[in-house]
Order: C-alpha cells, then sequence, then structure tokens
C-alpha cells in the first residue's frame, strides 16, 4: 500500500492506494499515531483503496476518536465496495463520508 | 262411434255379453227341460187316464173271448160230439156267448183228418156256426189244413190271436182267437185233435176310439200285434197302415226306441211321428188280454204349441234383457273407456315432453277419476324433475368448464413451466374422481438452482374443493417469489388461508426445495403423507418427516424445516391418498405397501414412465371398481451434473502474519479462471486477511491449511481453514453492537462480523483435534 501525505495549514490530507488490511494497517498507523497535533482537519482519499478490512477499520475509529476532540475527520471517494463495509459495520454512521 | 277391435271396451263388452249368453243358454235349456218334464208328466197322466177305461173295456172283452174259446175247446174234446150233436152244441154255445158278448160273430171247430169223432166224414172235418141277421145258422167248411190260423195253433199247441183281417162272410174287421182241441185216447193219452175258432167282429173298435175325447186334436188308436192300425178314427187309415212302416218311413231309430219301450213297459209316452208322418207324442198301453197296443196320439203341432208359446216368451224375454245388458255394458264401458283413451292420449303428449298438455277433467270419486288426479299430479312433478334435471345439467356443464379451467391451470410438463434443465426430470399425472377435484400438484423454479415441488390436497369434494385448490396453489407460488425458505412459504400460504377460512376447510401440502447442484432438499409437511424416494437401485423407501398441522387451520401454525439428499438418479415420488387409498372391489386399499412395490418395479423408469406406471398397476388393483378420490403424483428425479463437481485446491502455511499475502495471492489465483466479480473476490481477500489474523493471533497454531474448492458451473467457491489451534468457534462470539458512538466502540470482533456479513455462509465445526472455518462464496 502506498500512502501520499498532503499537509497545508493544519489540514493534513492521506491519499491510500492499493489495499488497507492487518499487514498495511500498521503502515497507515504509522503515519498518524502522535503527528496529528495541530491538526484540525483530516482527510483520507479513498480513491485508489481497493479494500479495508477490520484492521483499517480500527485506525480510522482510532482517528476519529482523537478527531472528535480537536477538530474533524472526512473520507472522500470512497468505492462502493468500501461503502459497503462502512454500512455493515455501522462505520456509515461514525465516520463523515464525502 | 269407431269400434276398437282390439280395445278395452269392446273386449270387455264382448266377456260379459259371452258370460250372460252362457247363463241365459242354460237358463232356457233348464227351463226347456222343464218344461217338456212338465208336459210329459201332463200327458203320461191324461194318457193314462184317457186310455185307462178303454183299455180295460177291450181287456175285458177279448179276456171274455179267449175264456169262451178255451171252455167250448175243452168241453169239444170231452164230449166227442159229431153231427147234429156239434151242430147243436155250436149254435147253442154261440147264441150263449152273443147273449153277453154280441160282438162274437162265429164259432168253429176244424178237426185234423183222422181224429173227428165217430160218425164224422172221412178226411177234413169242419162244422162253421155263424150270426147272420136272419139267425145263427151252422155252415160247412175245407181246406184248412194248409190256413195260417190252423197250423199256427197246432204247431203251438195253444191258444193264439190271429192277425185281424177283412171278414169274408161278414165285411168287417175281424180278430179270430184259435186254440187247440184234445182228444183222449184208448190209452188214455190226450192228442191233438183239431182248432177252435172263435170269430169276434173288432167294428167296434172304431166306433171306440173314434168316440173318445182326446184334448188338443189328439185321438185314439189300436195297433194289433204287428203293429197294424185296426181302429183309427179314420177310415182311410185303418187296416191300411202299418205304423211300423210310418214309423221307419220317418225314422227307424224311434220306432226301434218304440218298440223296445213297449216290450219293455206295460204302458208309457213316447216321441215319434203320427200316421201322417208328422212329430208326435205317443202314449201307449199294452193290452194283457190281447198282443195288441192302445194308443193316444197327440199331433205335435198341438201339445208343443204350450211349450213353445212358453219357449217364446222366454226367448222373447231372454233378448230383450240381452239388449238392455247390452246397452248397460256398452255405456259403462264407454264411459270406462273414454276417459281412459283421453288420457292416454294426454300421456303421450306428456312422453314426448309437452307438459303444458291439457288432462281432461273426470268428475265423480272412481277409479277413473283417481288415474286422471294422479295424472295430473305426474305432470306436475314430472315438469319439476325434468326443470330440475335442466339445471342439473347446467350445473354439469359449469362442473366441466370448471374442471378444464382447473386442469389447464395445473403446469403439464416442466416446458410450460420453463423449469427444463439437464440436471433433473419431472412429470406430474393426475387423475380426478369427479370433474373438479381438490387435489393439486405445483412445481416452478425458485432461482437458477432450486426447484420447489408441491403436491397438496384440499379437504372436500367438487367445486368447494376445488376452489380451495385454486386458492392454495396460487397462495403458495405467490408466497414463493419473496420468500425462500420452505417454512417460510408454508407458514405465509397458512397465514393466508387461515385467516379468511370461514368455512373450516383445510389443505394439506408436502413442499420441498430441491438444490439442483447438490440435490439437497428442503422440505416441511402440513399434514400430508410422506413421499416416497426411488433410489438408483431401485429400493424405495418412505422419507421420514415430521409433519406440521394443515394447512388453513390456525393462524399461528409453525412449520419444522427438514431435509434430505437425493444421490443422483434417486427419485423424489410425491403424492395424495388418492393414490394410496385406490380401493378395488374387495374394499382393499392399494395402500403405502403397494406404492412401494409399484415404484420398485418401474425399474429405472424416467419420472414421465414411472407416473403411468404406478398408474397402470393401480388399474389392475381396482379392476375397474369406481374411482372416489383424486390420483396425483408428482416425480422428480435428480440428475446431478458433471459440472458440479467441486475442484479443490490446497495450501499449507506457517501461522505467521507475512504469509497472508501468498494465501491472497493463492487463493486468486485459483479463482481467477472462473471469472468472477471484482467485489467478490475483495470480499474474499477480506475474509481471508480477517480470518488468518485471527488464527495467528489467537490460537496458538503453527500451521494453517487453506483448501479452495470451487464450482465452476455456479461459481462458487468454499474455502476452509484449517487449524491445529486451541479450540475456537469464532461463529459463537458475540455479534459488536454497531450502532454504538466512536467514542463508545470497541474494536473486537468485527473481523469476522464482517466476514458473516459478506460471505455467503460462514461455518464452524471442530474435527479432532482441528479446527474447520468454512466460508462459502458466489463469486
Amino acid at each position: 500500500m502506498q500512502i501520499v501525505k498532503t499537509q497545508q495549514d493544519a489540514t493534513l490530507t492521506l491519499a491510500l492506494e492499493g489495499r488497507l488490511d492487518t499487514l498495511t494497517s500498521s503502515q497507515l498507523d504509522a503515519e498518524i499515531q502522535g503527528k496529528l497535533d495541530g491538526i484540525t482537519s483530516l482527510v483520507f482519499d479513498f480513491a485508489k483503496l481497493a479494500y479495508i478490512s477490520s484492521a483499517g477499520l480500527r485506525i480510522l475509529l482510532a482517528a476519529q476518536k482523537v478527531m472528535n476532540k480537536q477538530g474533524s475527520m472526512v473520507i472522500k471517494n470512497a468505492g462502493p465496495e468500501i461503502r459497503e463495509i462502512f454500512d455493515v459495520t455501522g462505520f456509515s454512521d461514525i465516520l463523515t463520508l464525502e | 262411434m269407431k269400434i276398437n277391435f282390439h280395445g278395452l271396451a269392446f273386449k270387455q263388452s264382448a266377456m260379459i255379453l259371452l258370460g250372460i249368453s252362457v247363463v241365459f243358454a242354460a237358463l232356457f235349456g233348464f227351463g226347456s227341460s222343464q218344461i217338456q218334464e212338465r208336459m210329459s208328466r201332463l200327458l203320461l197322466q191324461k194318457g193314462e187316464e184317457i186310455s185307462r177305461a178303454n183299455v180295460a173295456v177291450i181287456n175285458n172283452l177279448f179276456g171274455s173271448c179267449r175264456n169262451f174259446g178255451e171252455e167250448l175247446a175243452v168241453k169239444i174234446g170231452d164230449q166227442q160230439l159229431a153231427g147234429t150233436e156239434l151242430d147243436d152244441f155250436l149254435l147253442r154255445s154261440l147264441s150263449g156267448v152273443r147273449a153277453t158278448v154280441p160282438q162274437v160273430l162265429a164259432v168253429v171247430v176244424a178237426y185234423e183228418p183222422g181224429m173227428a169223432p165217430k160218425g164224422a166224414p172221412e178226411g177234413e172235418y169242419m162244422r162253421l156256426a155263424h150270426y147272420t141277421e136272419n139267425g145263427n145258422v151252422i155252415t160247412d167248411g175245407g181246406n184248412y189244413q194248409e190256413t195260417t190260423w190252423y197250423t199256427s195253433t197246432r204247431d203251438s199247441m195253444k191258444g193264439i190271436w190271429q192277425e185281424p183281417f177283412i171278414g169274408q162272410f161278414i165285411k168287417e174287421p175281424i180278430v179270430i182267437y184259435t186254440t187247440p182241441i184234445f182228444s183222449t185216447s184208448a190209452s188214455g193219452q190226450k192228442q191233438f185233435a183239431g182248432v177252435l175258432c172263435v170269430d169276434i167282429s173288432i167294428a167296434f173298435l172304431k166306433d171306440m176310439v173314434a168316440s173318445i175325447p182326446v184334448s188338443n186334436n189328439g185321438y185314439a188308436v189300436v195297433l194289433s200285434a204287428s203293429n197294424m192300425v185296426i181302429a183309427h178314427p179314420k177310415d182311410e187309415i185303418t187296416f191300411k197302415e202299418n205304423f211300423g212302416s210310418i214309423s221307419k218311413s220317418a225314422s227307424r231309430k224311434r220306432f226301434d226306441e218304440f218298440e223296445k219301450a213297449v216290450s219293455s213297459m206295460k204302458s208309457g209316452l213316447f216321441l215319434g211321428s203320427s200316421f201322417e208322418g208328422d212329430e208326435a207324442a205317443i202314449y201307449f198301453t199294452a193290452m194283457e188280454t190281447i198282443d195288441w197296443t192302445f194308443m193316444i196320439v197327440w199331433p205335435a203341432d198341438s201339445f208343443l204349441e204350450e211349450q213353445r208359446s212358453v219357449n217364446h216368451v222366454f226367448a222373447w224375454i231372454s233378448a230383450g234383457g240381452y239388449l238392455i245388458m247390452l246397452v248397460i255394458i256398452l255405456v259403462i264401458t264407454f264411459r270406462v273407456s273414454r276417459p281412459l283413451k283421453t288420457l292416454a292420449a294426454a300421456a303421450e303428449k306428456l312422453g314426448h315432453g309437452d307438459f303444458d298438455t291439457e288432462i281432461p277433467e273426470v268428475k265423480g270419486k272412481d277409479e277413473i277419476s283417481q288415474l286422471a288426479d294422479a295424472f295430473v299430479d305426474m305432470r306436475s312433478s314430472l315438469k319439476e324433475f325434468v326443470d330440475k334435471q335442466k339445471g342439473l345439467d347446467r350445473i354439469e356443464r359449469e362442473l366441466e368448464f370448471a374442471h378444464s379451467i382447473q386442469m389447464g391451470i395445473l403446469p403439464k410438463d416442466e416446458s410450460e413451466e420453463n423449469c427444463c434443465d439437464s440436471r433433473h426430470s419431472l412429470a406430474p399425472l393426475m387423475q380426478p374422481a369427479k370433474e373438479v377435484g381438490g387435489d393439486f400438484y405445483d412445481f416452478f423454479k425458485i432461482d437458477e438452482n432450486h426447484l420447489a415441488v408441491v403436491v397438496g390436497d384440499a379437504s372436500g369434494k367438487s367445486v368447494p374443493a376445488a376452489l380451495l385448490m385454486m386458492v392454495s396453489r396460487i397462495v403458495i407460488r405467490t408466497v414463493a417469489m419473496h420468500l425462500q425458505s420452505v417454512t417460510e412459504i408454508l407458514e405465509e400460504t397458512n397465514y393466508e388461508l387461515a385467516r379468511r377460512n370461514k368455512s373450516v376447510m383445510f389443505v394439506t401440502a408436502w413442499m420441498g426445495i430441491l438444490d439442483l447442484r447438490t440435490g439437497h432438499v428442503d422440505f416441511a409437511s402440513a399434514g400430508h403423507n410422506p413421499p416416497a424416494i426411488r433410489h438408483k437401485d431401485g429400493t424405495v423407501e418412505y422419507v421420514k418427516s415430521k409433519s406440521g398441522l394443515v394447512l388453513a387451520a390456525d393462524e399461528k401454525t409453525t412449520y419444522k424445516q427438514q431435509s434430505l439428499d437425493l444421490a443422483p438418479g434417486d427419485m423424489l415420488f410425491l403424492y395424495t391418498d388418492g393414490v394410496t387409498e385406490a380401493t378395488n372391489a374387495e374394499e382393499v386399499m392399494f395402500g403405502t405397501v403397494g406404492l412401494q412395490k409399484a415404484l420398485s418395479e418401474s425399474g429405472n423408469r424416467p419420472p414421465v414412465g414411472a407416473c403411468h406406471f404406478v398408474k397402470e398397476r393401480i388399474d389392475e388393483f381396482v379392476n375397474g371398481a369406481p374411482q372416489f378420490d383424486d390420483i396425483t403424483m408428482l416425480a422428480v428425479q435428480f440428475i446431478g451434473s458433471k459440472d458440479n463437481e467441486w475442484e479443490k485446491h490446497e495450501i499449507v502455511v506457517d501461522a505467521k502474519l507475512e504469509n497472508q499475502p501468498s494465501l491472497t495471492q493463492f487463493v486468486e489465483q485459483v479463482l481467477e479462471p472462473l471469472g468472477g466479480s471484482m467485489k467478490s473476490q475483495m470480499q474474499i481477500d477480506v475474509a481471508i486477511d480477517e480470518i488468518f489474523s485471527n488464527i495467528v493471533k489467537f490460537s496458538g497454531a503453527n500451521q494453517v491449511t487453506l483448501t479452495v474448492e470451487t464450482c465452476k458451473s455456479h461459481l462458487m467457491a468454499r474455502l476452509s481453514f484449517i487449524d491445529g489451534g486451541s479450540p475456537y468457534d469464532p461463529t459463537s462470539a458475540k455479534e459488536p453492537d454497531v450502532t454504538l458512538s466512536a467514542e463508545e466502540r470497541s474494536i473486537g470482533g468485527l473481523g469476522l462480523f464482517i466476514v458473516k456479513k459478506t460471505m455467503d455462509d460462514v461455518a464452524y465445526r471442530r474435527d479432532g483435534s482441528k479446527n474447520i472455518l468454512t466460508i462459502t462464496k458466489k463469486l
């Protein structure tokens, strides 16, 4: 999985490409863990993400919990397969999907 | 009036008249014989009265003459007189007898030659003293030896009355009594000496008979011994006619009868001919002193006149009575037969269906009027019956119509339902008992791989059963469109039927859904007979199933889903109780044993052939006995397909997270040629990720074996994760609450939750020391 990271002021945008699963989720975790200080807007671009497993959801949940305290988090361009996972697991209600 | 000679009137009249005729004839005959008998008695009486005195006079007279002759013959024989002594004696005797019997005309002695007393001339010696108007004189005579009177007396040696004749000297009828004279010889022997004759005039007889008054034109007649008429009121008949010859000419038989009667009886009545040859009644009396017959003759004309007049009166009365009877009979008969005729005409019209025909009104209270009343009743009953029959015809036609609709709604074969499929073969067979029945069957595909089969039997018969059957079938079909489990379908159907079931009817049904890929059948029964399975090897068994309540009985009924598995070649045979309860003339049922035997003997026939084979066996069994219930069968044979075979692949990896990509890669390689959707592939990858990571993290196993089974024809994949770790059933884990907010959420259990949600089936089992988790996914 590749992660393209762009920061503009307090907005951090992470564009993911490939699979977000047990193995690759640690990669994303490393990009976020302890690096959200000062960030008020976190944006995930899932346009090129093939799929997401529960390990990925766990990171998204953790990030959402952090951003609930200091700003907002938005997931952009999620494909129907990923949206379905969100729907099934109730993440659609927690996350902000655009 | 036209007379029908075969009609009741004519026959009856003829029979009655015949009877009356017989009675009249008998009466007439009896009356006639009575009259005749009375007449005969009367004539007998009359004849006797008239005859008695006259016969006594004649008897007396001839008796005196006979006695006189006998005495004289004895005296002459004893005294041996001759010459003048003899002459004087004869003259004295003649004068003496004539003093009392003036009819005596002469006394004659004729000696046998040589037997005359002494002093008499040789040869013939005959002395004759006879009466003349100038006194008695004596004369001589001769040539007597050959005369009848002499020879007959000499031959018979006794006194004889000779046949009367007309005298030579005195021209009047004379009868002679001749008797032999005996002399005593010197030796004392009695010898025939000659014949003594007494000549008696019988002219008085004519006067006598003429003077006898006889009523009814009757008259008296005297006959000689040879039936010569010697006294008759008419001169021309006397001594000229012989009664025998007259009677003979009339009727020989009658004369014989007469002679017989005269010889056997002293007196009697005889019906014969008069001297004129006419019918006559004759009273006769045989005389004692002379063998003559005294007769009183009544010509038939006169004596029968009375009888005839009585008969005429009787005949007239009879004829009159006969006529009156005839008229009465005809009147009665035609009175009876005329209404009968009109009734017959009315009946004929009725027979031709003219129920408005006028029934003739018959007055009175006799049998004919009762018959007419009965006719009126019959007409109205017939009319009612025929109207009803017309109604029945209509109902029957409508039933036939309903039957055709009903049969039309049931699919005849698979092509109608677009169920044709190489993986199975199916055939129904139905023979309704009446025009419309309560049995039904159905088959339809729920999806590509699932075939539903149903057999049902609505309670009751005829139209109500047919209506319920059609409704049931439609509801099952409709419900099956959005429900996939057999229990749901039956429960929903039951609910729909039960909640509007006001007529307390019910339906039994057996429904199965066959997975055409595997031969697996999910089924449920609503009080229906368990179906039979004919295995490929020919053995037949009944499906063991637990049945729920019949449909439409209770809205809340639930059904238990059961299952069975058909091997390729097995045939599932559904039927209704019309099959097992088909009954023969001995009231024996075909039974489950009979069905099992028939199916077993159907060999490897496909469903169509098997159904017909069973039907033939049932027909043979009942042998023409009437069918009381619908006979319904539905046979479905599972054939299977080579495409159904599952291809199996396996990979073994160490239980380390870094091996996950190789698992994913392996699975992708296996599934790629099947050409499934990207989404399915992605979901499978997620599932591999979740399950493998779980095993690695929690099981403690060293190795994980992954088998991948694919079915090309159905685009199915089955992945089994096998590990030797501690027992763990992830399917039993508590599902996460997906409605909580982000802060409340714990992340555990979410992975397997995703797997359950995205896979078609997730199953866990523990096999010995191994955990086996299998996921199935349509690609």
